[in-house]
């Protein structure tokens, strides 16, 4: 009931100041935007002109999977931007500025708090993501060539995990720190130092979360999901939960008056 | 009977000991002022009853509260400067909070028609509450604190951020909701405390220093007193009365000596003796009693 409470209550916020207009918008812009300029720019660069008579443009023919994949690629940076702007102040801003005070006086139960606030966010911003890569698919079938509708759904199913991760490091901060911005500041730097780590271990960390994209770019090519992107995938839903319960901990050492 | 029971509470901030062993139980359908000067301690208390802080040591309990039940269904709390969600109306926040307090969407909206109603701000319940003035939000505050009838309402400083027509609206307010339920609030201006409790918890350095009735408070502080007043240095005659055998205590408030006797005739005699052997420049000399105020000032200069 409670729970119910608080997630239509952030509905509502969301809807009153359009974050359920602009994020769906940015997320599709995001999805389309290199599929479509990859398509478009031999063409653009035809009707500039300017190049000398004769010159041979050689661009490397893109593949279905490859354009497909431009959108993760993108969503990986300004999607993740865009996540944890509007996700690092769900706790942190509510504690500010005080209503947490009026709200945590109430009998609620933290996880509920939490978790609810938590759940919005994730609809919000996996519904978005999901009009998005609706859009990519639809200009790649259009413009590169067929890729079947139950490849999309498991890329989109897989790298969604990966943005669910995301948007619950980005609470998990928000209950640690007072300050949004702080809170935003540190779950970039969660994410880039978890990245470098990657990066340097990628050899060992086969399961890693950061590893998803790639295993899904795999998975597209080879047409079958193999054992490493389940596995990769648990360990994601793992953290996930980890980190939920770990948001719940911290928020509960603190203190909601001082 | 008591509604609530507070047994050695204390809370440390970094090392700084900020309440120091409180103990008090609080008597059903009273309403009781937490009176003291600023940084006595009077928010952190409230906080500590409330469950938004965890005290250092001590204990608090709730009358008929079952084991690990949750002490927030039985109080209702009103921040010092509470902050609302701006782009809700007024209705909208009510029916939020009742919601969370487990009453159904269909009660807690039938429960904030009536409160919206009882606190004067019904006409504008459908409008956002960023457009409300300081004792709107002071009053939906109130209604918020009172969705859930709890057993208990705890207002910080109620009243200290208005201006004197919203302070007596809030007062006459407080007086109307004593008839149904406990309240328990701070304050810093005595005369606030005077005007609706019924019971005075004197609080000063994190400690209680003086509680009971008011008129209980009144008889056992009304003590005679002499005020003087000097064209003078106060401080210099300041010592000499003070060594005078007649003499319990003095102080010195909005320059005028006061003195406090056990015996306003030896005191008066030995007083105006000396004054006259030694020529003082007395410009003031009255005799008279103390008040509650007295005592409270006396409670903020130690």
């Amino acid at each position: 009931m409670q729970w119910r409470t608080i997630f239509a209550k952030e509905m509502v916020e969301d809807w009153r100041n359009f974050k359920w207009v602009w994020v769906p918008l940015v997320y599709i812009i995001i999805a389309i935007m290199d599929p479509l300029t990859t398509y478009y720019l031999p063409k653009i660069l035809d009707a500039v002109g300017g190049m000398p008579e004769g010159t041979i443009m050689e661009l490397p023919e893109t593949s279905p999977v490859d354009a497909f994949m431009m959108s993760f690629t993108e969503y990986s940076m300004f999607g993740v931007i865009v996540i944890v702007t509007i996700t690092m102040g769900t706790i942190a801003g509510e504690r500010k500025s005080g209503v947490a005070e009026l709200v945590l006086v109430k009998p609620v139960g933290y996880l509920t708090y939490i978790s609810s606030k938590w759940g919005e966010k994730l609809v919000l911003i996996l519904g978005s993501y999901l009009l998005g890569m609706l859009a990519s698919w639809y200009y790649v079938n259009l413009l590169f060539g067929d890729l079947a509708f139950s490849e999309f759904i498991s890329a989109t199913f897989f790298y969604g995990l990966w943005l669910s991760l995301v948007i619950t490091i980005t609470i998990f901060c928000s209950t640690l720190f007072k300050s949004p911005g702080i809170a935003g500041f540190v779950s970039i730097a969660i994410l880039i130092v978890m990245s470098i780590i990657y990066k340097v271990f990628a050899k060992y960390l086969t399961w890693f979360p950061n590893s998803l994209s790639s295993h899904i770019r795999e998975s597209l090519y080879n047409g079958k999901v193999d054992g490493d992107l389940w596995g990769t995938a648990l360990v994601t839903i793992a953290l996930i939960v980890v980190l939920l319960y770990g948001s719940l901990f911290t928020f509960r050492s603190k203190e909601m008056a001082s | 009977m008591s509604v609530i029971k507070v047994d050695q509470l204390k809370k440390r901030f970094d090392g700084k000991e900020v309440v120091k062993g409180l103990n008090f139980e609080l008597t059903p359908g009273k309403c009781v002022a937490l009176l003291g000067p600023n940084g006595a301690g009077k928010t952190t208390t409230l906080r500590m009853l409330s469950g938004l802080l965890k005290p250092s040591s001590g204990a608090v309990s709730f009358e008929g509260m079952k084991e690990n039940g949750d002490v927030r269904q039985h109080i209702g709390y009103l921040p010092q400067y509470p902050v609302f969600h701006n782009w809700m109306t007024g209705k909208e926040f009510l029916v939020y909070v009742g919601q969370l307090a487990t009453l159904t969407k269909k009660q807690a909206a039938d429960k904030a028609d009536e409160l919206l109603e009882k606190v004067g701000i019904a006409e504008a319940k459908n409008r956002r509450i960023g457009k409300y003035s300081g004792g709107m939000k002071q009053r939906l505050g109130i209604a918020q604190a009172m969705i859930h009838e709890p057993m208990l309402i705890m207002l910080d400083e109620p009243v200290s951020s208005l201006d004197p027509i919203g302070r007596r609206e809030v007062l006459t307010l407080m007086e109307e909701l004593k008839k149904q339920t406990t309240i328990l609030f701070s304050t810093h201006i005595l005369s606030d405390a005077e005007e609706v409790s019924d019971d005075l918890l004197l609080m000063s350095q994190g400690e209680i220093v003086e509680s009971g009735s008011l008129q209980q408070l009144r008889d056992k502080h009304q003590t005679s007193k002499i005020d003087l007043a000097f064209r003078d240095d106060l401080d210099t005659y300041m010592n000499r009365i003070q060594d005078m055998s007649a003499v319990t205590d003095c102080y010195i408030e909005r320059g005028e000596i006061r003195v406090l006797v056990e015996d306003v005739e030896r005191a008066r005699t030995e007083i105006l003796r000396k004054a006259s052997q030694e020529n003082w420049p007395v410009t003031k000399f009255e005799v008279s009693r103390t008040s509650l105020e007295d005592l409270f000032m006396k409670v903020v200069k130690s």
